[in-house]
């Protein structure tokens, strides 16, 4: 014992030492940490039968969506937490430089009263959607079979918190310019009664108790998110720049880019589902039953809009499907 | 920069709760995933975390922290301190980040339990950036010893080591299954939290860092201090849910829940950061034994906070301060013995000197723990290795999955704590242990110990070198004295000099 054994070198962990080239910083530090997927029938060091240890050989191990290795999954944008907040910090500081360019300018008092009104029926109750986004992306993380996958999630829910956030700074900018229009107050009221909210509503609740971990990222990522962006962000962003919004329009704008990055991992993953057999009428078999649901989200929440609304509703119903025609769906 | 402070409009970032329609309450929030003990979530609406952040604050904060951080690395690469650094610093961080980075990313499944299923809005929020303060730990504990990998492939197991079954790899695991990835939002938030982030991060952490900044570690100081920044933000979300739980008549469920999680967190602490304060740091760097930060930190300022919470100090405490003084010096022999069986080099820690800071850092040290190194050290002086190497294992509690130790010599107390449940006979290193597994055996009468396997005849061949295999420990692998015995020379010189 006394005499050192010779060392063998290694040039990055052993887990990564098939990979021909030099792992990048991206997969030295994300790659292969769940451990739990290891012996995957008894996750947790402890009895086996736990309710906790069930919840995942049911939900994530019998999910109907297979691959032989998950961990395989590399994120296109290779983002990693260091990296992720340089960039959110300067899409922070853009979108905090339009709220206070737009407050200097008198923004908010510009607007038409028909406009406002709107804003508080259509646009502040928002958040609840918002932040059941951040929750169904919280589920996907802590269910995924692969830490690659997990840490996309985790970023998604950061990102729909920063949604949230902005949603609730502009809620109460808008309160203290017009303090009789129940914004900051009515909004539950609002999401929990108005039929336009409604269909998202429904959607949204049904979404939140898709167990099946596939399953659940199917319904947030495929049918639910783009349905909502398309919606909230990309046409009623439309919608405010029509009617003198413009910072509303700018704001839906950057969240956008969050949503296109989501986007990305998105169709990596499904591209690389696809890659098995079975797994193409696995994912069809869940649009099925959820497109409709998010279709109806979206005429639901445009049908207050007359014709213009119907136009829009047709235009988020064809981009959510292009999005997913595109990946071989649908 | 923004016009309206973040206190205008908090709130509203954290009214989120509404009535579920289209499903129930109870199909939304599983109790068994949410663990709101029938408390209505009108009342978790009134959760407040005592510390609040938002997300520009958040990322603009993080990005600055990182900067640092790993700008100090940066310019610290190329002084190659860990080229110079004593055997036994160089075994504390890899014992150190054998044990901790997936740990760490384990730790944002508990994170994103409480970020789903909580009922409290303020905590699903504070719980995203928990989430991703996790995500942090773990990819800063991954690429700084990257660095180290062409060095030595012990450096591999930062990633390697919970994945294997190695012995510590296993009990880790099992104190973070136990109280981090396998309970419901609300137990997480205490036991995760509360009782370990609050309690013990402390000690590895701002422990940890003062001797690593005296040792000249100053990469190793700045990375571990500005993960325990993080921690004492995330950290405070246990305290809301532990006033909601008191206030609506779950005061004796939550101090059980706290009860197990200090008790399992100390035994693996006992383990991994007793030796690496009082045996593998150089002496002169020991900014105090392992003993004075637990009390500085552990009873000086966790029992102050559970009292204030007009919560009660664990059933188990003067079984606690005592063993302050005793558990890590059986463990530390124990991992110096079994080294083959450990992926660092542990450093044996008892020179002249370093006995002599043992003794007054416990009085009575060299009467119990002495007298045995004396034996170990007399056979190396004799070149009896093989007598200090093992040939069989020890027996391990079904508890902790840890050797059971205690104190040997005059002083002998090694107890087995024995229970029969199920017609299956269980070991436990301690009361505290048995009580553990007493209060729910449902969660662990199943789990297999290392030795359970061994002599379940699971780990083939049934030999110490088919253990090693089954522990993923290779020649180049296995823990040998980290100095090479190069301490046994002082004493070697001493008797020379006497006779």
């Amino acid at each position: 014992m006394s005499e050192l054994p010779a060392q063998k070198s290694l040039k990055t962990w052993s887990y990564l030492s098939g990979t021909r080239r030099r792992p990048s910083e991206y997969e030295v530090v994300s790659t292969g940490l769940h451990y739990h997927t290891i012996d995957p029938d008894n996750p947790w060091e402890l009895d086996r039968n736990i309710p906790m240890a069930e919840w995942y050989r049911v939900h994530r191990n019998q999910s109907p969506l297979k691959h032989h290795d998950w961990d395989a999954f590399r994120d296109p944008d290779a983002m990693i937490y260091r990296t992720y907040n340089i960039l959110q910090d300067g899409q922070e500081n853009y979108v905090h430089g339009l709220f206070d360019q737009f407050s200097d300018r008198g923004h908010d008092e510009m607007l038409e009263p028909e406009w406002v009104q709107c804003l508080a029926t259509c646009y502040t109750p928002v958040r609840y959607l918002f932040h059941a986004l951040q929750m169904g992306s919280a589920y996907i993380h802590q269910m995924a079979p692969a830490s690659t996958i997990t840490n996309c999630a985790t970023y998604a829910t950061a990102d729909h918190l920063r949604w949230l956030t902005h949603t609730a700074y502009r809620t109460r900018e808008l309160a203290n310019t017009f303090p009789t229009h129940g914004f900051g107050e009515q909004e539950r009221a609002i999401w929990e009664a108005d039929e336009r909210w409604q269909g998202f509503r429904e959607l949204i609740e049904r979404a939140l108790v898709a167990w099946d971990w596939a399953e659940s990222f199917t319904v947030f990522m495929l049918v639910a998110k783009p349905a909502i962006e398309e919606t909230v962000l990309f046409h009623f962003g439309d919608l405010a720049r029509a009617n003198g919004d413009t910072l509303l329009g700018m704001l839906t704008q950057a969240q956008m880019r969050d949503a296109e990055r989501h986007r990305r991992w998105t169709s990596a993953l499904v591209g690389m589902a696809l890659q098995t057999d079975g797994n193409r009428k696995v994912l069809n078999g869940w649009l099925e039953k959820w497109v409709p649901l998010g279709e109806a989200g979206i005429v639901k929440f445009f049908a207050p809009f007359g014709v213009e609304g119907e136009a829009a509703a047709t235009k988020a119903k064809l981009a959510s499907r292009k999005f997913r025609a595109d990946l071989g769906l649908g | 920069m923004a016009k309206l402070g973040r206190n205008a409009w908090y709130d509203l970032t954290r009214a989120t709760n509404w009535t579920p329609k289209y499903v129930s309450e109870d199909e939304l929030f599983p109790e068994e995933m949410s663990g709101a003990r029938g408390i209505p979530a009108a009342t978790w609406e009134t959760y407040d975390e005592p510390y609040k952040t938002s997300y520009p604050e958040y990322v603009e904060i993080q990005r600055e922290k990182d900067a640092g951080t790993y700008s100090i690395k940066a310019a610290l690469e190329r002084s190659a301190f860990v080229d110079k650094a004593d055997p036994g610093w160089v075994s504390t961080m890899q014992a150190h980040y054998g044990a901790i980075p997936l740990g760490e990313y384990l730790a944002s499944i508990g994170e994103a339990r409480m970020a789903r299923f909580s009922k409290a809005p303020g905590n699903r929020n504070m719980a995203t950036f928990g989430m991703m303060d996790e995500n942090r730990h773990a990819q800063l504990q991954l690429f700084f010893p990257h660095a180290n990998i062409q060095r030595s492939v012990k450096w591999d197991w930062a990633h390697k080591g919970l994945r294997t079954n190695e012995w510590a790899a296993v009990a880790a695991r099992s104190l973070f299954d136990d109280i981090v990835t396998s309970r419901d939002a609300i137990s997480t938030a205490i036991m995760l939290t509360f009782a370990f982030e609050t309690g013990f991060t402390n000690m590895q952490f701002l422990g940890l860092a003062a001797d690593a900044a005296e040792t000249g570690d100053h990469t190793f100081a700045s990375l571990i201090s500005s993960i325990q920044t993080d921690e004492s933000r995330h950290s405070q979300q246990g305290g809301p849910a532990l006033e909601i739980l008191i206030a609506n008549g779950k005061k004796a469920e939550a101090q059980q829940l706290i009860d197990v999680a200090i008790w399992r967190s100390w035994k693996l602490f006992a383990v991994l950061t007793g030796p690496l304060m009082d045996y593998y740091t150089p002496v002169e760097a020991r900014k105090l034994s392992f003993k004075e930060f637990m009390q500085e930190w552990i009873v000086a300022q966790f029992e102050r906070q559970l009292l204030d919470m007009g919560l009660a100090k664990p059933w188990y405490w003067d079984i606690l301060m005592r063993d302050l003084e005793i558990t890590h010096h059986g463990m530390q022999m124990g991992i110096w013995y079994w080294r083959p069986t450990v992926w660092w080099n542990p450093a044996a820690g008892v020179t002249p000197d370093e006995r002599d800071w043992l003794e007054e850092k416990y009085p009575g040290w060299n009467k119990r723990w002495g007298r045995v190194w004396d034996v170990i050290t007399d056979n190396l002086l004799n070149d009896r290795e093989a007598l200090t190497l093992p040939e069989t294992l020890p027996t391990i509690c079904n508890m902790c999955n840890l050797p059971i130790t205690h104190i040997p010599g005059d002083d002998w107390d090694i107890k087995d704590w024995q229970y029969e449940y199920e017609g299956r006979l269980y070991h436990f290193g301690s009361e505290p242990d048995l009580w553990c597994f007493k209060i729910d055996p449902e969660r662990y009468k199943g789990h297999l110990s290392i030795v359970d396997r061994f002599i379940g005849g699971l780990i083939q061949p049934a030999t110490l070198e088919g253990a090693l295999q089954y522990m993923g420990l290779g020649p180049e692998e296995m823990g040998r004295d980290a100095h090479l015995y190069a301490w046994v020379e002082k004493f070697r010189r001493a008797k020379a000099a006497a006779a």
